[in-house]
């Protein structure tokens, strides 16, 4: 697959965001499939941020090391990141902002601000330098940056709208003189229906689409998308978003709302998420049905707060005291992220027990070009629930079935009451101290896990049937493993991919993978192989080797091979 | 009693015999049967702690929760169904100690429930330790040189965030705690009551005695007046020899429910799921 990285480098508040709100929507307007991610820092201003744009004709779901444009908005992007050139690659700078003139190949100089202010605009108009620069790289008409500029200025005036794109002309002119006779990425020819969509907005739509009524949270980078997003359309989608002192309320406010009988949900990340788990517990107590978004970043603590990691997975899984039914979804890209919140709230409701999904920095922030979400395929399943009618008057809200499912009466709905208790109780809700009793509930509601286990999703699995090497992977890692599978299928390898989007309960599905033919490795984003520990632990399994990453940055192929290439870590 | 909506005799209680909690049961029970209300339509929502067992006692729906965290937990049911009535209720030790930050953001939010504490100045449960509401120098399990701390004053802390009703009453005294409770159900807002409940095994000085001959109804004095701030703070410090009950503080102020504009449909679990809004802003990540 050919594809083309422009990476933009710059400090926070510098238009670093501005000028790629250009580029994304021009891409995606002129055809291309783009994979979008951001590195930034944990501030306002200042700083060295990047975001890079991948590009091709055909889908792109992860990001290259390999750059062919590095556009530098501030001083340091040149010495950081020209090492990540591909052969040829072009650099974009301002001798104004470097401070001299870098008389190399493929070095073009475009004094952004300079540009501007020769054209009697304003410095903020070195944005539109900038993108105009870049363009000159892409495409030989400057067209659809003028539309995009009058939808975004015109309620700023036609002198903005100007001014916008005179600049852009004057970025642009400077690149092609300099770069005239450079070959142009390959141009879509027919363009299909497709979505542009990060990780945040996925999961938030598809908890909307599920039928998220109350959502409670506090901010915390990098859930907080997924929260201004319901908070920003909760008005027109009939919801309610709260935000809340804390983690801790936050998770107590959505157990209120869930038993009051709306499907409601939270998001947060690590330090978040442990303030969260005893009201888990508490869910899972009292059988309330919850959706819990975890936005993994790295740990511990603070960590870094705005890079990724997949460090949570065993925190997840032990997510409070006690033994119960529970169960972790992971998507590994926006499509997935939008079909999997639906899935999680009808777990969550079919069984009554905490669901996690487990996102990370990667996912969350990443723009992709999707297939459409299509909102016919969203079923919603809110479980056994009966009437008042239907309960009657001595309705037992934790009545002892077969299946260790106890239909669901919501409160108001009498003459029958519900009653719930996080302290050990009896079929009606009251507390009990008998052994018997607590027998009794215990594996009534350890019986629903049998369910969840056989509703596990199975593996999302790409390449060879009959593998040499198997790679096993598990969310946001999803493209990278992707990529990599179809790389080393290229250069004649028998690889198989194994995607989980399921982490607890694991699908029975695995045993014949982990067991069958092929070197197996599992690839995460964490210290200690966690998704390894985890598999071993369910399936008595140990893999041949793995492949880690821990420095907050995501995994592409391009690490994936490298270390795959170089004996690799043995598990 | 015996054909109240509202019994309290349906289970045997976890309480010492003759402890405080029975004449809040009672008075709650009263003060429901009283409004004409029914036990499906109302809400216990409680924590952890000998208080916390309350409802379980009474015929409602209940939700006992974790200790500290019946405010929000309240305040999420009552976002969800508005058609509820809740209570959020529990010892001292459960919403001043391990609930205090949620309780000062209850009183900001103004959520329309109304809050029971059960305050007896110590931890029942755990056999008698300190409680935010100890007095400075009471001799406990864990603090043997005295309690070293201020106490924490409810009321007052309730009035400086200007919360819409802030009520202190007795479990001594079941009339005014009956008017009292009504009240604050009535109240479109949070209201607080604060109840003087002694705990006649582990707090040998706040007894009954002791209230009875302190306590006296401030809202019988006609020139006492309930919205007058400054007024009402001042009273609220007023404590040892007389100790003021009534209903000190209360003001109007838009509820949180009116914060959410879903809400001005009617109560969120009886709405549909907005599909034809969710359809137009899925459909706007569309690229062409």
């Amino acid at each position: 697959m050919k594809t083309f990285s422009i990476r933009i480098g710059g400090e926070a508040g510098q238009g670093l965001v501005s000028v790629g709100n250009i580029l994304l929507q021009a891409i995606t307007e002129e055809g291309w499939y783009l994979f979008s991610h951001r590195d930034y820092e944990s501030r306002i201003r200042g700083g060295h941020n990047f975001t890079q744009f991948r590009l091709s004709t055909e889908p792109v779901h992860t990001w290259e090391q390999k750059i062919d444009v590095l556009v530098a908005l501030d001083k340091v992007t040149v010495d950081q990141h020209r090492q990540d050139l591909k052969e040829n690659g072009v650099v974009i700078y301002s001798p104004e902002i470097q401070g001299k003139t870098i008389d190399e190949p493929n070095f073009v100089a475009v004094p952004f601000i300079q540009v501007a202010e020769d054209l009697e605009q304003p410095k903020v108009m070195a944005n539109a330098v900038a993108a105009g620069a870049i363009w000159a790289l892409l495409d030989d008409d400057l067209g659809v940056l003028h539309t995009i500029f009058a939808a975004m200025f015109s309620s700023k005036g036609d002198d903005i709208v100007e001014g916008n794109k005179k600049v852009s002309q004057a970025g642009y002119d400077l690149v092609r003189e300099a770069l005239d006779e450079r070959e142009k990425p390959t141009k879509p020819e027919q363009v299909a229906e497709r979505f542009l969509i990060a990780g945040n907005p996925a999961l938030a739509s598809g908890a909307l689409a599920a039928g998220v009524k109350f959502m409670s949270a506090y901010p915390m980078t990098p859930s907080t998308g997924v929260t201004e997003f319901i908070a920003g359309h909760a008005k027109e989608c009939a919801v309610v978003m709260e935000q809340a002192e804390d983690e801790i309320s936050a998770m107590n406010m959505v157990v209120g709302a869930a038993y009051a009988g709306v499907r409601a949900m939270t998001a947060t990340s690590g330090g978040g998420f442990a303030l969260m788990t005893e009201a888990m517990g508490f869910a899972a107590a009292a059988e309330i049905s919850v959706v819990v978004i975890d936005a993994q970043r790295p740990g511990p603590s603070t960590g870094l707060p705005t890079r990724t990691e997949q460090g949570d997975l065993l925190y997840g899984f032990g997510m409070s005291s006690g033994d119960f039914p529970r169960a972790i979804l992971a998507p590994g890209d926006p499509v997935e992220a939008f079909y999997l919140m639906g899935h999680a709230f009808n777990l969550a409701d079919k069984y009554q027990m905490p669901v996690v999904v487990m996102s990370d920095q990667h996912l969350a922030d990443s723009y992709e070009t999707v297939e459409p979400f299509d909102l016919d395929k969203v079923v919603i399943d809110r479980g056994e629930l009966v009437s008042g009618e239907e309960a009657g008057a001595d309705y037992k809200r934790f009545a002892l079935t077969e299946s260790g499912i106890s239909p669901r009466l919501l409160p108001g709905n009498g003459p029958g009451l519900t009653v719930a208790a996080g302290d050990e109780h009896d079929e009606a809700g009251h507390l009990v101290e008998s052994a018997e009793e607590r027998l009794a509930m215990m594996e009534k509601r350890m019986a629903k896990m049998k369910l969840v286990e056989e509703e596990a999703l199975a593996p999302v699995v790409f390449g060879d049937d009959d593998p040499e090497l198997v790679l096993i992977a598990w969310g946001s890692t999803k493209g990278a493993l992707r990529e990599t599978v179809g790389i080393l299928q290229e250069q004649g390898k028998k690889v198989k991919g194994v995607h989980i989007n399921q982490v607890f309960p694991f699908s029975k599905e695995l045993e014949p993978i982990l067991n069958g033919p092929g070197t197996k490795y599992v690839v995460e984003s964490n210290y200690s192989g966690q998704l390894q520990k985890l598999l071993g632990m369910e399936f008595a399994w140990k893999p041949d080797g793995s492949v880690r990453r821990y420095d907050g940055r995501p995994l592409g192929p391009d690490y994936i091979l490298e270390r795959l290439e170089g004996g690799m870590q043995r598990g | 009693m015996a054909d109240t909506k509202f019994p309290t005799t349906l289970k045997e209680t976890a309480w010492c015999p003759g402890c405080g909690n029975f004449g809040i049961l009672g008075a709650v029970s009263e003060a429901l049967e009283g409004l004409g209300l029914e036990p499906s339509q109302v809400l216990f929502v409680s924590g952890v702690g000998q208080a916390a067992k309350a409802p379980h006692y009474m015929a409602g729906n209940v939700l006992n929760t974790l200790h500290g965290r019946t405010l929000p937990t309240a305040t999420g049911a009552k976002l969800a169904n508005a058609d509820l009535t809740v209570f959020a209720e529990g010892g001292d030790g459960d919403g001043y100690a391990e609930g205090g930050n949620h309780f000062l953001h209850a009183l900001r939010k103004n959520v329309d429930i109304t809050y029971l504490v059960h305050d007896n100045q110590v931890f029942g449960l755990t056999k008698g330790q300190a409680s935010p509401r100890s007095d400075p120098g009471q001799v406990t399990g864990t603090t043997p040189q005295g309690v070293s701390m201020e106490a924490f004053n409810p009321l007052a802390t309730a009035i400086t965030l200007n919360a819409g009703f802030v009520a202190r009453s007795f479990s001594g005294n079941k009339e005014h705690l009956i008017k009292t409770i009504q009240a604050g159900i009535q109240h479109k807002g949070f209201s607080l009551i604060d109840i003087l409940q002694p705990c006649i095994t582990f707090n040998k000085i706040n007894t009954f005695k002791w209230y009875r001959s302190r306590t006296y109804d401030l809202n019988e004095d006609e020139s006492y007046d309930p919205t007058d701030r400054e007024a009402a703070w001042k009273r609220s410090w007023e404590w040892d020899d007389k100790i003021p009950i009534g209903v000190f503080y209360k003001v109007e102020r838009p509820t949180l429910a009116e914060a959410h504009p879903a809400l001005e449909q009617g109560a969120l679990v009886k709405q549909d799921i907005a599909k034809e809004s969710i359809k137009k802003l899925i459909e706007g990540f569309a690229v062409k």
